[in-house]
């Protein structure tokens, strides 16, 4: 679940079903970026009320007379000018609940008044009072949302790094273009992931770095290593002094499990894709040669694994025909270093492969992509609008 | 102004309503006010109303988000439904009984649209259980003849219902780009 932003508002709900209640939770938490966490009534900070509730009146009444220094959002179908009360029409929008939300400073919590003291009606609320929503200022941008790509941090060319003017056509140039994975922790951990698989028995890699543990039935890994210093490590060429250090040992998988510390346990694929891409580094692995034509098996499971840019297409259209990896870079206009770390971290999870043609095999025309029409004018902003741009 | 819509379909309680939700920019109220003032066309009940959604472009464009309901498995609404429909997620419980008998239920259910549109399938609850994997599931749908998207997906997540309408408009046009 999203971790609610530090400087998130908190905020009881009332004259919701259950349903609701979760719903508007999720709204909160999803759409309006977290703007708001709902919390138990003694804790809230703002009190947000559906005011077509049966007994919406009753529930205001018992807000401020609970709490009559905290802000109170009134949500309705009918326009609403109530004193004291910030209003938001339904069906409620996403912007407009956030400038409310983001307006509403969080007041110190008030302890519940004597059930004797008289309601208040006019103590004004130490955030600015609203009338109609109609009359409150234009909205700020809500905050920008939390991206697809928010593990990448310090930016693509951190891992990805750039090739830059490289002639493919220069075989000396094509060569440092490339990474050798036997020379990089990467072949020896997929080393193991197969000996585990074949085995069905979990492993554990050592060598002069961190051990990691291997587990086949759950498909997990276990390193006590976070993905800085592993992306660092990822990319370090191995001399001999490594290879010479690198032992695999069998283990017991249940006792082993049994004394590691949970928050270290990954999930194999997302590990093995990962580990590629930053040893990879926007370079080809050798053995692909990027002149001959990739086949894609299927998507990579996209929700679990760090994303590369553009890797959503280069899956569709390698999903669509075979083209080479240059092609590719072409076709879509993608930078080459996204396209090589993408075929690097597919093959590496071995969902792409590369045969050379025969030479009796007829060339299949490539399919066509859709030329710039309206449709492609409306997917645009829709990616823009779920991305948040 | 135009106005389009994705469909999201799927066994009960597989989490299409909270899946609107995430990327919804109106959230689905309770009130039957509120339901009959979405689509003048259906039930004016709660649940029907959940189902339902809006994204609001640039350009004033609207991207209606329609779940159909779950337990009304025959519904000749769905025919209606899908008219115009830009695509089909397709949301699976992985905590059911039988989830490729649902996703083939759902892709035979939705089959013309499919093949007229694209799909894009997301499994939820694969924290409760881990089985079938998203592996198995791109082998059942191989032998279907089918290689769309498959994603795990916790509903919650605005980025994983994101990334699987994503990969839903990419799979119908690797060629389209954000701006």
């Amino acid at each position: 679940m999203k971790k609610n932003r530090p400087d998130s508002v908190k905020v009881a709900l009332y004259g919701m079903d259950p349903r609701s209640y979760k719903t508007m939770e999720l709204y909160l938490k999803g759409p309006c970026r977290g703007i708001a966490e709902v919390v138990a009534e003694a804790d809230a900070q703002v009190n947000i009320i559906d005011a077509d509730f049966a007994t919406a009146s009753d529930i205001l009444a018992d807000c401020r007379r609970k709490a009559p220094e905290r802000p109170v959002v009134l949500l309705s179908l009918q326009r609403l000018k109530i004193e004291n009360t910030y209003f938001v029409q339904k069906p409620v929008n996403a912007e407009q609940l956030t400038t409310v939300l983001s307006q509403l400073k969080p007041v110190k919590k008030v302890s519940p008044a004597p059930v004797s003291e008289k309601p208040s009606q006019t103590t004004p609320n130490t955030a600015q009072q609203s009338g109609p929503e109609v009359s409150r200022p234009v909205a700020a941008k809500p905050a920008k949302p939390r991206s697809a790509f928010e593990n990448n941090e310090g930016g693509y060319t951190a891992f990805l790094g750039t090739l830059m003017d490289i002639d493919f056509q220069d075989a000396k140039q094509l060569l440092s273009a490339s990474f050798d994975a036997k020379k990089h922790f990467l072949s020896y951990v997929l080393s193991a992931c197969k000996v585990a698989a074949h085995q069905g028995k979990a492993q554990q890699l050592n060598s002069i770095w961190k051990p990691l543990l291997i587990f086949p039935d759950t498909r997990q890994i276990w390193l006590d290593a976070d993905d800085k210093q592993l992306r660092v490590f990822a990319g370090v060429e191995q001399n001999k002094m490594f290879a010479a250090n690198i032992s695999l040992v069998p283990i017991d998988a249940d006792s082993v499990k049994a004394g590691k510390a949970k928050d270290k346990f990954q999930d194999l694929e997302t590990f093995i894709w990962k580990l590629a891409i930053w040893t990879s580094k926007g370079r080809f692995p050798r053995g692909i040669d990027p002149n001959l034509p990739i086949s894609l098996k299927y998507w990579p499971n996209f929700t679990r694994l760090l994303l590369i840019p553009d890797a959503m297409r280069m899956t569709s259209l390698l999903l669509k025909g075979t083209y080479t990896p240059l092609e590719v870079v072409k076709v879509l206009d993608v930078k080459p270093q996204y396209a090589f770390a993408f075929i690097s971290a597919c093959h590496c999870l071995g969902i792409l492969s590369q045969s050379r043609p025969s030479i009796d095999s007829v060339q299949t025309p490539k399919p066509d992509l859709p030329k710039p029409n309206k449709k492609q004018t409306l997917f645009s902003k829709i990616l823009n609008k779920l991305r948040g741009d | 102004m135009s106005q389009y819509k994705i469909i999201f379909t799927g066994p009960v309680g597989a989490g299409k309503t909270t899946a609107i939700t995430s990327i919804s920019d109106a959230p689905p109220v309770k009130t039957d006010a509120a339901a009959s003032d979405m689509t003048k066309d259906r039930k004016a009940s709660t649940t029907v109303a959940m189902d339902y959604g809006v994204m609001n472009l640039e350009g004033g464009e609207k991207v209606h988000l329609y779940g159909t309901p779950g337990q009304e498995r025959f519904d000749f609404m769905w025919d209606i439904l899908t008219q115009g429909g830009i695509g089909l997620i397709l949301l699976l419980d992985n905590t059911r009984t039988d989830p490729f008998q649902d996703m083939r239920f759902f892709l035979n259910a939705f089959s013309k649209f499919i093949e007229d549109t694209a799909v894009a399938v997301g499994v939820t609850q694969m924290d409760i259980s881990s089985t079938p994997t998203i592996n198995e599931y791109q082998a059942h749908l191989q032998n279907l003849g089918l290689n769309p998207p498959v994603f795990a997906v916790d509903a919650r997540e605005h980025n994983d219902v994101s990334l699987l309408v994503q990969a839903l408009l990419y799979t119908l046009d690797p060629g389209v780009v954000s701006e």
